[in-house]
């Protein structure tokens, strides 16, 4: 008679064990499907965030990328053509894209998992460009200002490396800042021993080396998370950030850095064009203005 | 007797021939330009560069005058990154950083004061500093920017 009691009560506390069990899973569930409609909310902002811009001075033409995308506009971002990306950014995103100097016009993309690609024929044809790199986890990549088979490259935990054949071999030619590059731009801003400059936009503020790579050092007192840099084509000491807060421009190559009037409270990408024209790239919003950032429209939806 | 598979006797061949290209020419005419070099070194850039090339402490970051101090010439520093043009063009016409706060120049030029022989001497002195991976990435630069024809 005890042992059936017994037995009773040990069933009875294995099925409030079993409700709370399951109880605890279907919070569970609904947590997870919640975090899963969040993720699938923040995947199409991620989609459409304009990662980054590129102008072709020699052209005129803009160049505009998502994750997904990459699209071309010659009338200032009013009409964009869409640019075909090689099969493997199915599988990678893209980051980065620049273009070289000179007549050749060759297209660089380049993205983690992605590696670097390159076209010199507006996108009907890619080659995959990474014979020398460690491996595809290409987070930006920017071309020479006035050398036109000169191109950079910055691998996470790598460092930056550069061809100087187009992208058919590279190497390494330090380990970058301390801090993590998130994108950069080679400027032939005067003052360089060799010939220019890299501005970097990074985890905590912008960083400046020589071309020579003789050393990286802090651009001024710019602190936080940089985007983007970008700088004057006509005037390369002027040189633009865009961040977490906004806008930013320096006039003397990055040691003094005001705040600047801003389209959007967060740029994501920036790239500037002769005559005082700038585009920002506020996810998945493009800005421009043509009086270095006095005014600004919005050009696409 | 053991024979050597023929592939690793080429490998080693190999190795040895990479090693040997990778050092400056052992000619006589090199040996005697280093040693110039050496003595030109001494008495015009071991002042601020270090007796042994060494640099001054510190030669990573800008000082309060926001200047750059002398670098190292050995294999912690950069010098090994220019090409043999640059280093030309840098001791005979010397450089200013922009940032720097100060009107001096962060190299003095030395084209008033030696011959372009002793400019290169003076170069070729500062590649034994380096090893022997970085004298070839050196030359591959170099074949860009070689010397000047004043200094060939």
């Amino acid at each position: 008679m005890v042992d059936l009691i017994m037995t009773i009560k040990q069933r009875r506390q294995s099925l409030r064990s079993l409700w709370r069990l399951l109880g605890m899973a279907a919070v569970f569930v609904t947590i997870l499907a919640g975090h899963g409609l969040a993720g699938a909310a923040a995947s199409t902002s991620f989609k459409d965030r304009i990662v980054a811009l590129e102008f072709d001075s020699a052209t005129g033409t803009l160049l505009k990328a998502t994750a997904k995308t990459l699209s071309q506009s010659n009338d200032q971002g009013q009409t964009w053509t869409r640019v075909a990306l090689p099969p493997s950014a199915a599988k990678a995103d893209v980051a980065a894209v620049a273009i070289s100097a000179g007549d050749k016009r060759v297209l660089y993309i380049a993205g983690p998992g992605l590696g670097v690609f390159r076209t010199k024929d507006g996108g009907r044809s890619w080659t995959a460009a990474n014979q020398g790199l460690p491996n595809r986890r290409v987070v930006a990549l920017t071309t020479h200002a006035d050398q036109a088979d000169t191109v950079y490259a910055y691998v996470t935990g790598k460092g930056i490396f550069r061809s100087q054949d187009a992208g058919a071999r590279w190497r390494l030619m330090d380990r970058g800042p301390r801090e993590k590059i998130l994108h950069f731009v080679h400027s032939n801003m005067p003052g360089s021993m060799e010939t220019g400059w890299l501005f970097a936009a990074t985890s905590e503020g912008v960083r400046r080396s020589m071309d020579c790579f003789c050393g990286w050092h802090k651009a001024g007192e710019l602190v936080g998370k940089v985007e983007s840099v970008a700088y004057d084509p006509d005037e390369p000491q002027r040189v633009y950030a865009g961040t977490a807060k906004g806008l930013f421009v320096s006039a003397d190559g990055g040691e003094q850095w005001t705040s600047m009037k801003s389209p959007a409270s967060v740029i994501t990408a920036l790239t500037a064009a002769p005559s005082g024209v700038l585009y920002a790239g506020a996810n998945g919003s493009l800005f421009l203005s043509r009086d270095r950032g006095e005014t600004w429209e919005k050009v696409d939806a | 007797m053991h024979s050597i598979p023929l592939g690793v006797v080429a490998g080693l061949l190999s190795v040895a021939a990479l090693t040997h290209a990778a050092k400056p020419p052992p000619s006589s005419a090199n040996q005697q330009r280093i040693g110039a070099g050496r003595l030109i070194y001494q008495q015009y850039c071991a002042s601020c560069h270090g007796a042994k090339g060494e640099g001054k402490p510190g030669w990573q970051q800008r000082d309060a005058q926001g200047e750059l101090p002398p670098p190292p010439h050995g294999p912690e520093g950069h010098t090994w990154k220019h090409a043999d043009g640059m280093l030309y063009r840098i001791i005979r016409d010397g450089w200013r950083d922009p940032f720097n706060k100060t009107k001096r120049q962060t190299m003095p030029a030395y084209g008033q004061t030696l011959a372009p022989g002793e400019i290169r001497a003076v170069i070729t002195y500062l590649k034994t500093l380096w090893t022997p991976e970085q004298r070839r990435i050196q030359r591959e630069e170099s074949r860009r920017q070689p010397f000047p024809p004043e200094a060939q």
